[in-house]
C-alpha cells in the first residue's frame, strides 16, 4: 500500500496538470486545481500514517522516511491552501487584466507540474533523481515567475533561471564527487542511492566528501536562498504571481534545504559532524546579517517578504549548524512554521496589493478599516514572522537559540539575537503602518470567501503549532531528528 | 587499451578541453564562443567513446552518442539560429575586461589542480586528471556566466559548465548510471529551450535584450 503510494503521489499532480490542458473554463480549472490538491493531501496523510506504523518505505528510486515526510506534509498542506486561495485571487486578477483568461490553463498546468517536481525532490532516494527533479523545479517555476510577461517579471525570471542553474551545476558536481567516493568504497558500479550511501558513509574518503559537501552547499544553498547566493530570491518572490510566491517561499526553498540535510548526514558520517555544522553556521549567519538592512529599508511588500525568507532560511541553517537533537528538531520545526506563516503572509499581502493596486507599503494604509479579516491575517502573519509568542515561529526560534547556547556558540547567538530584534522592530513597524490608520485609495469591495478560506486554513495551522505540537507530528519530527543526528 | 594509454588519452583530451575553455573566455564574438563550446562537447563525446572502449561499459557509448547529437550539434545549432533570428549585433559585452576574466580563468585552473592534488585515495577511482579538469571547466563556465551580460553568452557558459561535470562523471570508475545521465541531459535541453523562449519573448514583448534588463535592485 505505502509502496504504491510512493509512485502514485508524484502522478497525482502530473495527471491533474494534463487534465487541465483539456479545458479553458476558469471554473472547471479551479475545481480541478482544488480537487487535485485535495487528493494529493489526503493520500499524503494516508502515507504518513503508514510510515508512522511501519517505518520508512522504498520503491525503486523513491523512498519515504520521517525526514522526507516533514517536508512532504508541508508541501501538500501549502499546495491545498494555494489552490483554495487561487480561486478568488484569479477571479480578481482576470478582472483587472493581470492574467489573461485565454492562457489560464497553461498557468494551472505549470503550477501542478511545479508541484509534481517538488514531490519528486522530496521522495527521491537517488541523489541523481533528486538533482534532476530540482532542476525541473527551476524550469517550471521560471516560466511561472515571468508569467505576467511584463519587463520586471521577465527580468526576475531570467535572473532566477541563470543564477539557480549555475548554483544547481555546483550541486550536480558535488553529487558526482560523493558518488565517486561511494564508488571507490563499493568497488565496481557504485550507487547513487542515499540510503545505500549512508550505510557505507563512515568509510568514505573524508577529503572528497568535504569538497563535495561544499559544492552541494553552494549549489542547493543557491536554490534555498542562503546568502550570498540569494540574489535571485527577492526579485523572483516579488515578481511572481502571488500563489507562486507562496509556493516558492513556503516549499521550494525548503526542498533545497532537505537536499542539503541529506548531504549533511553523509558528510557528518564521513568526516565528523563538526565540518558540516561549521559550513552551515557560516552560511546561516551571513544570511541573517545580509537580510536585515534590506528588510528595514524595503518599500515593496513582496520584496520585504522575500528578504525575510533569506533571514529565516538562515535561521534554519543556524539550527542545523548548532546541531544536536534540539537544534535539528528546532530547524525542522522552523521549516514547517516558516513555510506556513510565510505563505499566509504572501496571501495576505496579495489581497492587500489587489485592493490598493500597489505593492508600495507607503500606499497601503488603513487595511483594517476596509478589509478587517484580511488585515487581521496580515497582522497575525507579521506578528508570527517577527517571532512574537505564542505563535509558532517563536517556539522554533527559541529551540534554535537553546541549541546554540547548549553548544556555547556565544558570538553566533549574539549576532543572531541582535538581528532578530532589529527585524522584529522593522517588521512590526511596516505591518502596523499598513494595517492601522486612514485608508486612502483603497477599494471598499467586500472580502471574497476564497482567498480568506485559504488564509484561515493556514492561520489555523500556524496558531495550532504555536500552542501545541500534535503528538503524531511530534513523533515524525523526533524520528526525523534521529535520522539527521544519527 | 591499457590503463596507462586511457589515462594518457583522457589527460590529452583534458588539455584540449581547457584550451577550448580559454577560447570561450577570450571570444570577442558570440558565434566564435558557440563554435568553441560545440568543439568542447565534441571532445567530451570522444572522451566518452574512449572510456567506453576501455571499460566495456555500453552505457558510456550511449552517453557519448547523446552528447554528440545534443550538445555538440543540436544546442549550438539552436544558439546560431537565435543569433540569426534576433539579428544580434551586440556581442559578448563583458562586465569586466576579457583579459581580467582570462587571468581569473588561469587562477581557477591552477586552483583546481592544487585542490585535487590534495586528495589522496579517491583520485584512483577517477581516471587521469579528469577531476581537476572537470572542476576547472565547471568553475570557468560559471565565471563566463557571471561576467557576461548578453543572454547567449551566459547560455554558452552554462553548457561549458555542464561539460565539466559530464567529463568528471564519465571518468568515475564506471560512469554514472545511464538513466541519471539521460535525465541530466534532458534537463539541460529543457533549460536551454526555456531560456531561448525567454530571450525571444523579451525581444518581442518589451523590445529589449536580456542585457538591458537591470531595473530590479535593492
Amino acid at each position: 500500500m505505502a509502496e504504491t503510494l510512493l509512485w502514485v503521489l508524484p502522478l497525482v499532480p502530473t495527471v491533474t496538470a494534463l487534465a487541465m490542458l483539456t479545458t479553458r473554463k476558469r471554473r472547471v480549472l479551479s475545481a480541478l486545481d482544488v480537487g487535485g490538491s485535495a487528493i494529493l493531501t489526503a493520500l499524503t496523510f494516508v502515507l504518513a500514517r503508514e510510515v508512522a506504523a511501519g517505518g520508512p518505505r522504498a520503491l525503486g528510486v523513491f523512498r519515504v522516511d520521517d525526514l522526507g515526510l516533514v517536508f512532504l506534509l508541508l508541501l501538500v498542506v501549502l499546495t491545498l491552501a494555494v489552490s483554495i486561495y487561487t480561486v478568488g485571487w484569479l477571479k480578481q486578477a482576470v478582472e483587472v487584466g493581470n492574467m489573461e483568461a485565454k492562457s489560464l490553463r497553461s498557468y494551472f498546468a505549470l503550477v501542478h507540474a511545479f508541484v509534481a517536481t517538488m514531490v519528486v525532490t522530496v521522495l527521491a532516494d537517488n541523489l541523481g533523481v533528486l538533482w534532476i527533479a530540482m532542476e525541473g523545479t527551476t524550469i517550471t517555476s521560471a516560466v511561472l515567475i515571468g508569467y505576467h510577461g511584463h519587463r520586471h517579471g521577465l527580468e526576475a525570471a531570467w535572473k532566477y533561471i541563470i543564477v539557480t542553474t549555475i548554483g544547481i551545476s555546483f550541486g550536480l558536481f558535488g553529487t558526482v564527487l560523493v558518488y565517486a567516493a561511494a564508488a571507490d568504497v563499493m568497488g565496481g558500479a557504485g550507487t547513487m542511492s542515499w540510503s545505500a550511501i549512508m550505510q557505507v558513509a563512515p568509510t568514505l574518503d573524508p577529503g572528497i566528501v568535504r569538497i563535495g559537501f561544499i559544492f552541494v552547499m553552494i549549489g542547493y544553498g543557491t536554490k534555498a536562498g542562503l546568502a550570498p547566493m540569494h540574489l535571485w530570491l527577492p526579485d523572483a518572490h516579488s515578481q511572481a504571481p502571488t500563489p507562486v510566491s507562496a509556493l516558492l517561499s513556503g516549499v521550494l526553498i525548503k526542498c533545497a534545504l532537505l537536499a542539503i540535510i541529506r548531504f549533511q548526514t553523509i558528510a557528518a558520517a564521513a568526516c565528523g559532524p563538526a565540518f558540516a555544522e561549521e559550513v552551515l553556521l557560516v552560511f546561516g549567519l551571513i544570511s541573517v546579517v545580509v537580510a536585515t538592512p534590506f528588510i528595514l529599508a524595503q518599500r515593496d511588500i513582496k520584496r520585504l517578504l522575500g528578504y525575510h525568507s533569506v533571514e529565516h532560511v538562515g535561521i534554519v541553517a543556524l539550527g542545523l549548524g548548532f546541531g544536536g537533537a534540539v537544534g535539528i528538531y528546532g530547524a525542522l520545526l522552523h521549516v514547517v512554521n516558516h513555510g506556513i506563516t510565510k505563505a499566509l503572509a504572501f496571501f495576505a499581502a496579495g489581497t492587500a496589493i489587489a485592493r490598493y493596486g500597489s505593492r508600495d507599503m507607503r500606499a497601503i494604509r488603513g487595511l483594517l478599516a476596509v478589509a478587517p479579516i484580511g488585515a487581521t491575517m496580515l497582522m497575525l502573519a507579521a506578528l508570527s514572522l517577527a517571532g512574537v509568542p505564542p505563535f509558532s515561529i517563536f517556539v522554533s526560534e527559541l529551540m534554535v537559540l537553546r541549541a546554540g547556547i547548549g553548544r556555547g556558540y556565544w558570538v553566533a547567538i549574539a549576532i543572531f539575537l541582535v538581528m532578530v530584534v532589529i527585524i522584529f522592530a522593522g517588521l512590526l513597524h511596516h505591518a502596523g503602518a499598513m494595517v492601522f490608520g486612514e485608508p486612502r485609495g483603497a477599494s471598499h469591495k467586500a472580502e471574497d470567501w476564497s482567498p480568506l478560506a485559504g488564509m484561515v486554513l493556514l492561520a489555523a495551522f500556524m496558531i495550532l503549532l504555536g500552542l501545541t505540537i500534535p503528538v503524531s507530528f511530534d513523533g515524525i519530527l523526533r524520528r526525523a531528528t534521529e535520522i539527521v543526528v544519527g | 587499451m591499457s590503463a596507462e594509454t586511457v589515462q594518457a588519452i583522457i589527460d590529452d583530451l583534458g588539455a584540449l578541453l581547457l584550451f577550448t575553455m580559454i577560447l570561450i573566455v577570450a571570444a570577442s564574438q558570440i558565434s566564435r564562443a558557440i563554435y568553441a563550446v560545440a568543439a568542447q562537447s565534441f571532445l567530451i563525446a570522444i572522451a566518452g567513446g574512449v572510456l567506453a572502449t576501455a571499460t566495456g561499459n555500453v552505457d558510456l557509448w550511449v552517453i557519448a552518442g547523446v552528447t554528440l547529437v545534443v550538445k555538440a550539434t543540436l544546442l549550438p545549432w539552436v544558439l546560431h539560429w537565435v543569433v540569426r533570428r534576433m539579428n544580434v549585433r551586440r556581442e559578448v559585452e563583458p562586465v569586466i575586461p576579457v583579459t581580467a576574466t582570462l587571468a581569473l580563468a588561469v587562477a581557477v585552473v591552477v586552483m583546481s589542480f592544487h585542490l585535487s592534488a590534495s586528495l589522496g585515495t579517491v583520485r584512483q577511482s577517477i581516471t587521469g586528471n579528469a577531476l581537476p579538469v572537470g572542476i576547472a571547466l565547471t568553475l570557468t563556465g560559471v565565471l563566463v556566466m557571471a561576467t557576461r551580460k548578453t543572454a547567449l553568452t551566459q547560455m554558452v557558459g552554462l553548457f561549458a559548465s555542464e561539460n565539466g561535470i559530464f567529463f568528471t562523471a564519465m571518468a568515475v570508475t564506471q560512469g554514472m548510471p545511464l538513466i541519471i545521465e539521460i535525465g541530466v541531459i534532458l534537463d539541460v535541453i529543457l533549460a536551454a529551450l526555456v531560456m531561448t523562449i525567454m530571450v525571444l519573448r523579451v525581444r518581442s514583448t518589451v523590445d529589449a535584450d536580456i542585457a538591458d534588463l537591470d531595473r530590479l535592485r535593492g
